[in-house]
């Protein structure tokens, strides 16, 4: 009877990864990409995705949800690339530069995202999705009036002509995929990032001896039960905030990551999408808004990523337009939150009717014997 | 206890600094030009050699006749590269390695090879090289502030695809 | 002192962003004959806008009434519009017809998608806020796809290389364009009034406020403002959010045909996406709470977020040749809905 619960449990909980499989399992043959180019892609799209989503690891464990304000760091890396460029600091150099650099932009960033979280528990979530689109606007000032005017910018080839502002696109030529070619290995023709993987390895082991720190277990506290940590002694504002300002941060890294691998920043809408397919991609893998582990971003990347590469095609050929495609993927990313969305609230509602009934006949067992 | 704690992060800090610091020196990318050209800087007159191949990195930069210019990117102020120099047509190449520091303000260099060559002092080989704007980069250029991203774009998709994979 | 004390109890409760809005904006329109703005022009632009979003941002009322937050899922309402405009192009009315016919195919899909909306957000009461933007992000993009694979045919909707699959945008030259708006207009020199859009708006909105006053309208106000009490009274709470979603998933789809007569295209594909957030900050910015909401904000709030909207880009480009406004939309829009999410709310958890 409980073995028979546990599978119908197992099978709801990997329910969307089980999808996706099918999903990929249908459209691969549909699409007639060569397997070798497919790997390709999936491995290269590890490399670049792979820092970005562990950065929302942290957020869910200390129970704030998905953490739609990593937006902000993904801006924190692109304004520190982008000074970085106009000082004309290159190669690996550059990167490390502007990684120094974008980590303050980002403790700023996040201490004010954490601080507005506190002001509105129980909708981490809403908030943080609004916050990003409230400091994108800032971005924009800053970027788009005060880089060139305020923030001296030298090169034209970042500046607007009109003396002020960041153009369009900024070329990252100079730093492109230097870090996925420091250690250059090709195996049965795949490319493999060596040193991005090193570095996700290395984040992957920062955050397995994170969780078994003071810190960690405080925050895995705070997210279980925010009253009984405050008795417990724990400071649950001040836990919460610095998860979010580790989260910002890392994400502010992990951009940087993503553009070197891209070749250039889209100065006002790389960062705009790429909460949403994060977030995405971790569900794909298993995640859920209150439980997310190591595993879950490496699956999602692989699922979330193969459906990104192959829907378009496969669209192509069942409907004969390739937009239809384009449209079912963003479809799919957008649906896979809401599902996930859904099944949170449910859970919780379900789990809270659960102890309340429990609580009710416990009390009336006590009852009964006095 | 507490003061500890203090040394501890203060002594993380500069090291964060002195990391970024050493970025600025080592990480400084220059553009740098190579010449072959009679005329220097300070306007005197050299002779020039039928062809010179420039190594930079153990690969080949350029390879310059007379009037020819040629250019590598380069990271850090000491520049090193090799010249593979046919005197007249015909003749066996003359190796010559060349070390030098570049000046770190200046972000294009132009490297005039047979004044260097011929022994003449930094200010008559040496000079900057200020890009002047092309016609595109004049262009007025319509800034894209949309809030939710390319999603329509069709090729863009919102910047998760682009040239990745080279 | 207690004059200042006076003042500051009334900045508490008008709520300081809102103030610094309302400043904003009485600003503009100082600097706006100053920096050379033609002032009836600007005016009866704040008015035109405020006529073509009204309705939209009067979506709002019902849900925030019955507790169910504030409606970021209208672009489900908004794609029940669109169905009626296409659909109503397609089976060939013209005119003030097609206007009417639109209103008539669109509200059957606003029942069948609100009543769906409505159920799934009864399943998660406490977090319809997120699951209402990602329903409403879900929908569009599904729609997406939709709009390429209808069978449309009209040649004024489809792309005319390929003979199918809706146009990005679709002109209502023939169609309802103007129909609410020319509808007994009023032009006194540079000032021009839509007396017939205002005329519509105004009856809806008395429609409602009607409403709300009716027993099922005051349940509803119970219901928001105290669920449990409202339980005990013996008050269906599941059925009355449930109204109160259809409620406003219609006037989105009403809405939507109103601000598209009014700016003269039917805007596909991604552009509902846009719509939740102005409508949202709008009813804010007029005073409205994240559980609390009147007609007057809904006025309110138009008025001054179509203000700031309309009025920031011609005075600051006269004045400074710089124009931010975009930038200061942005930022005031979504500070506002910032703000509101940060205040704490009776009634709810």
């Amino acid at each position: 009877m409980s073995r028979k619960k546990d599978l119908r449990q197992t099978i709801q909980k990997s329910s969307v990864p089980l999808m996706f499989v099918l999903i990929c399992a249908v459209c691969i043959p549909i699409s007639g990409l060569s397997p070798s180019y497919l790997a390709n892609e999936v491995v290269t799209r590890m490399g670049r995705n792979a820092f970005l989503i562990l950065s929302l690891l942290i957020p869910i464990m200390a129970g704030m949800g998905l953490n739609f304000g990593m937006t902000l760091g993904a801006m924190a890396g692109e304004i520190a690339l982008i000074l970085v460029c106009d000082w004309q600091i290159v190669g690996i150099p550059g990167m490390v530069l502007a990684m120094i650099l974008s980590v303050p932009v980002s403790v700023l960033l996040g201490i004010f995202c954490g601080k507005i979280l506190n002001m509105a528990k129980g909708r981490e979530m809403i908030t943080s999705y609004i916050i990003s689109y409230f400091i994108n606007g800032i971005y924009q000032l800053v970027v788009l009036y005060l880089m060139g005017s305020v923030i001296p910018i030298k090169h034209t080839s970042i500046k607007l002509p009109r003396g002020y502002g960041i153009r369009n696109t900024v070329s990252l030529l100079s730093m492109r995929q230097k870090l996925d070619n420091l250690i250059p290995l090709k195996i049965a023709g795949i490319k493999i990032p060596v040193a991005t993987f090193l570095v996700v390895a290395l984040l992957c082991l920062i955050i397995v001896w994170f969780r078994r720190t003071k810190l960690g277990q405080d925050m895995r506290a705070v997210g279980q039960d925010m009253e009984v940590a405050r008795d417990a002694g724990i400071k649950v504002e001040r836990t919460r905030i610095i998860s979010i300002v580790i989260s910002t941060v890392l994400a502010g890294i992990g951009m940087i990551i993503y553009l070197q691998n891209m070749g250039n920043i889209a100065t006002y809408s790389s960062h705009s999408q790429i909460g949403m397919f994060c977030i995405a991609a971790l569900l794909v893998g298993g995640a859920s808004v209150d439980k997310a582990s190591i595993g879950n971003v490496f699956l999602g990347i692989i699922l979330f990523h193969t459906m990104f590469i192959v829907a378009p095609k496969a669209g192509a050929v069942i409907t004969g337009d390739s937009m239809i495609g384009e449209y079912f993927r963003v479809f799919v990313s957008y649906a896979v939150i809401t599902v996930a969305l859904i099944m949170y609230e449910t859970n919780k509602r379900r789990n809270k009717n659960r102890a309340g009934k429990q609580l009710e006949t416990e009390q009336n067992g006590e009852g009964g014997a006095s | 206890m507490k003061s500890r704690q203090w040394i501890f992060r203060l002594g993380a800090l500069a090291v964060i600094l002195a990391v970024a610091a050493l970025m600025f020196v080592v990480g400084r990318g220059h553009t740098v030009y190579f010449d072959s050209k009679a005329e220097t800087a300070g306007g005197k007159e050299v002779a020039v050699p039928y062809k010179i191949e420039v190594v930079v990195d153990g690969e080949k930069a350029a390879k310059l006749y007379e009037g020819e210019r040629g250019m590598a990117s380069t990271m850090g102020q000491n520049f090193k590269m090799r010249l593979d120099i046919t005197q007249e047509k015909g003749q066996t190449k003359k190796t010559v390695n060349v070390g030098m520091k570049l000046p770190y303000s200046m972000d294009g260099i132009v490297l005039n090879l047979p004044a260097m060559l011929a022994g003449l002092p930094q200010e008559e080989y040496l000079s900057e090289f200020i890009p002047v704007p092309s016609a595109e980069e004049l262009k007025d250029e319509e800034v894209v502030t949309d809030e939710f991203g390319d999603l329509t774009g069709g090729s863009e998709d919102a910047g998760m695809e682009g040239d990745g994979s080279e | 002192m207690t004059f200042m004390e006076r003042l500051k109890e009334a900045v508490e409760s008008f709520g300081l962003p809102r103030l610094i809005i309302t400043g904003f904006l009485i600003l503009l329109l100082i600097a706006a004959p100053i920096v050379g703005a033609d002032l009836p022009t600007q005016i009866s632009n704040i008015i035109n806008r405020f006529s073509w979003n009204g309705i939209l941002v009067l979506a709002m009322v019902p849900m925030v009434h019955s507790g169910c937050g504030l409606n970021f899922g209208l672009p489900l309402g908004i794609i029940s519009g669109l169905l009626g405009a296409t659909i109503s192009i397609e089976m060939g009315f013209t005119g003030g017809l097609s206007f009417v016919m639109a209103i008539l195919i669109a509200t059957p899909f606003a029942l069948i998608f609100g009543g769906l909306y409505g159920w799934l957000l009864n399943k998660i009461k406490g977090g319809e806020m997120m699951i209402a933007t990602y329903v409403g992000f879900s929908s569009v993009s599904l729609m997406c796809m939709m709009w390429l694979l209808l069978p449309y045919h009209s040649p004024n909707m489809v792309w005319g290389m390929a003979g199918k699959g809706l146009r990005t945008t679709i002109s209502l030259e023939g169609y309802y364009l103007e129909v609410l708006s020319k509808f007994l207009q009023i032009n006194i020199g540079n000032l021009s009034i839509p007396t017939g859009a205002i005329l519509f708006f105004a009856v809806l909105a008395f429609g409602i406020w009607a409403f709300l006053h009716t027993k099922t309208g005051t349940a509803m106000t119970a219901v928001g403002s105290n669920p449990t009490f409202a339980k005990a009274a013996g008050i269906n709470v599941d059925k009355i959010r449930l109204i109160s979603v259809i409620m406003s998933t219609w006037l989105a789809a009403i809405g939507i045909l109103v601000y598209e007569q009014g700016f003269g295209f039917i805007q596909l594909y991604m552009a509902p996406f846009y719509m939740a957030l102005p409508a949202v900050s709008a009813i804010l910015i007029g005073g409205a709470s994240v559980n609390k909401a009147t007609i007057m904000n809904v006025i309110i709030g138009t008025i001054l977020f179509q203000g700031i909207v309309t009025m920031t880009p011609t005075v600051m480009n006269n004045m400074i040749h710089m124009d931010m406004s975009e930038v200061i939309r942005i930022i005031a829009s979504n500070g506002m809905i910032l703000y509101a999410l940060t205040r704490k709310t009776e009634g709810s958890k």
